[in-house]
């Protein structure tokens, strides 16, 4: 009841023109966002964080979360007409959704992924809404020794499940928690790896170290790319034939489950549900040869599960405080930034600001939906866009995100080292993810361990002690091993790094 | 991490973990310089000393690993682009240093406009119109609606622009 009360709330304040107008456009940028290769969410939220700072917290991040799902929707574009994912999730989307789009059915798959989507978003939602109030509650509970264990396992699986090498995902991981060391020691008040420059007394800015990971490294990489042939579809006739709508319904379930459940799971990343619920419908199919082929369902199930996914994501985050893939925790960057730690607190302290949000979620898949069917065809020509003109927007978005947070210079010089780091990393396939999430979690669990080492006055066994912090450590380490020994099936292994 | 692959992504991850341990190593001496423990606890060099540490030895384990590696005879993927894309994408990186050394003397408008005609020009597009319309609104009109607008603030440099 105390739920409901809150999500009315919720949806009361969401509801507000001011907001409504702040989703629509997170809806708008985020589908833009999508729908240019090259150009992923992570990135994308990221160089739009300027657009949000004199905005009010509830409105930043309702067009923040906006910004994202709009993202996850607008990439089926790309992979189904020009067969390039306009974000990773979508790599699964351009084997049926391309062959529907040669076949001249390219509206038809567009319409139906919209409708997956729309469905995933909206059951992962309502399932969000019945979710995170007890978790949060049981977090509550959590004290910093809980807290630590907790942030690594979320660590420990994003390195495990987040690439081909264990070693690579740790050591990048570690680099990242180096990183977020740098500046004002936050227990002590001393400077740590300063080196004189004043600039770095606050530390490195997650903002400006992201986008140049992601935003000026892919701008770069995009450089080299061929440009793709735009496919010359049917984009008129969205609605699916009767036959379809019967294939697509149960595809879309199961997605919307796949999608969910491992949305969970902090680590897992876009890729792996839409793989998963692709193959699972392939291996349900009587007719799994048309897979590859033009299916329907392998347009529908991944693009459900896409969604789904990526409103489930934000549970770990809202009520634990741990981002499950980089751009959860670009967003949760852009919650600091605004003087907030997403985590059980926050339910407590803000419930105004996270039901709005929340209930925000409801109305940016309906605007998303409205957004997708009747405009296809506008999302489409933006595929027409040339590269230098996209290119330039970035990094003009880029240049102000990374000076206007700090009105630093310094700033820029960081995210343009990022950026030439980035691209090298990217072109040796060297993990990224552990390392941005290490850098967003670095300052909380080094408070953590402080604090519990301090509770304990530096005795190791508090950890060892209690019994859900031992249970967490063990299933860290259970994480660990597992992916050391490559327990995790090869193809979802590779599907994460893809 | 190639465990068999083509000799460019071999020799890639081997500079990767010399620069990875360019980090660590002085990051761990730099570390001991901080207090590993004081009166509460650990210190500030706790947490840094173990994570340079075990960075440090990881990626001495990787720089094994793919030293060992064997390397495939005539599978080099295209690690480094085409000559042209290179001076592209070096053309892009000297314009952002540029931006960057200027944004504060000049301003954001004087700044960025020669900079989206330079990037455009160096990515190849020859419309002058287009260039025009586009290096004057990513200048002029993307400062107007972060600074009057959004109220995020731009800075303002030689004559008042």
């Amino acid at each position: 009841m105390d739920t409901l009360a809150h999500l009315m709330a919720g949806l009361t304040a969401a509801l507000s023109l001011q907001n409504l107008a702040f989703a629509l456009i997170g809806c708008v940028l985020g589908t833009l966002i999508g729908v240019l290769p090259g150009l992923g969410p992570a990135a994308g939220t990221a160089i739009l964080i300027p657009l949000t700072f004199k905005l009010d917290p509830t409105g930043a991040l309702i067009m923040l979360s906006a910004i994202y799902y709009g993202a996850m929707y607008g990439g089926t574009v790309t992979s189904v007409l020009i067969n390039v994912p306009g974000e990773a999730a979508s790599v699964i989307t351009c084997i049926d959704g391309h062959q529907m789009a040669k076949q001249g059915r390219g509206g038809t798959a567009l319409a139906i992924a919209a409708i997956g989507s729309f469905v995933g978003g909206i059951v992962a939602t309502i399932a969000l809404v019945v979710v995170a109030p007890p978790l949060a509650q049981v977090a509550l509970k959590f004290g910093p020794p809980e807290f630590f264990a907790l942030m690594l396992v979320g660590l420990c699986l994003i390195t495990g499940l987040g690439g081909r090498s264990l070693l690579a995902g740790l050591t990048m991981a570690i680099l990242g928690l180096l990183i977020a060391m740098v500046g004002i020691d936050p227990v002590r008040g001393a400077p740590r790896f300063t080196l004189g420059i004043p600039s770095l007394y606050d530390g490195l800015g997650f903002i400006p170290v992201v986008m140049g990971l992601f935003g000026v490294a892919e701008i770069l990489l995009g450089i080299e790319q061929p440009r793709h042939q735009v496919i010359k579809t049917d984009l008129a006739s969205l609605l699916p034939s009767r036959e379809e709508w019967r294939r697509s319904i149960g595809a879309i379930g199961r997605g919307t489950g796949i999608g969910f459940f491992l949305g969970l799971i902090p680590g897992v990343g876009a890729i792996i549900p839409t793989f998963v619920a692709y193959v699972f419908e392939k291996r349900l199919s009587k007719t799994p040869e048309r897979f590859g082929h033009g299916a329907i369902e392998g347009v529908a199930a991944p693009e459900s599960a896409n969604n789904a996914y990526a409103n489930a994501a934000m549970i770990p985050l809202l009520t634990l405080g741990i981002p499950s893939s980089p751009t959860i925790a670009v967003l949760m960057g852009a919650f600091i930034i605004n003087g907030l730690t997403p985590g059980p607190f926050l339910f407590q302290e803000r419930p105004d600001l996270v039901w709005a949000v929340i209930a925000s979620f409801f109305l940016g898949n309906i605007l998303l939906l409205v957004l997708n069917l009747p405009f296809v065809g506008l999302w489409a020509r933006i595929l027409y866009l040339p590269y230098p003109y996209v290119c330039v927007g970035t990094l003009l978005f880029c240049v102000i995100g990374a000076y206007s947070l700090q009105q630093n210079v310094f700033d820029i010089g960081v995210m343009i080292a990022c950026g030439i780091i980035g691209y090298g990393m990217r072109k040796i396939d060297m993990p990224i993810a552990p390392l941005v999430l290490g850098l967003i979690l670095g300052p909380f669990l080094e408070k953590s361990l402080r604090t519990s080492l301090e509770m304990s006055a530096g005795d190791f066994s508090i950890f060892f002690t209690r019994p859900l912090c031992l249970t967490l450590l063990v299933l860290a380490g259970i994480v660990l091993v597992a992916s050391a020994l490559r327990l995790p099936p090869r193809e979802l292994r590779e599907a994460s790094t893809t | 991490m190639p465990t068999s692959g083509s000799k460019a992504l071999k020799l890639g991850w081997q500079v990767a973990c010399l620069c990875l341990l360019g980090i660590f190593v002085p990051a761990l001496v730099t570390s001991l310089g901080y207090s590993l423990t004081d009166a509460l606890g650990p210190g500030p060099g706790f947490f840094p000393f173990w994570l340079s540490l075990i960075g440090a030895v990881l990626s001495v384990a990787i720089l094994v690993q793919v030293t060992l590696a064997k390397a495939a005879e005539g599978t080099a993927i295209g690690l480094a682009p085409d000559r042209r894309m290179a001076l592209q994408a070096i053309g892009v990186l000297i314009a952002l240093t540029a931006a960057a050394v200027l944004f504060e003397p000049l301003g954001y408008r004087l700044t960025m406009l020669p900079f989206i005609v330079g990037v455009l020009l160096i990515l190849g597009a020859r419309s002058p119109i287009a260039i025009a319309l586009t290096a004057l609104a990513g200048s002029f009109g993307v400062f107007h609606v972060f600074y009057h607008w959004l109220k995020v603030p731009l800075p303002i440099g030689a004559f008042g622009m």
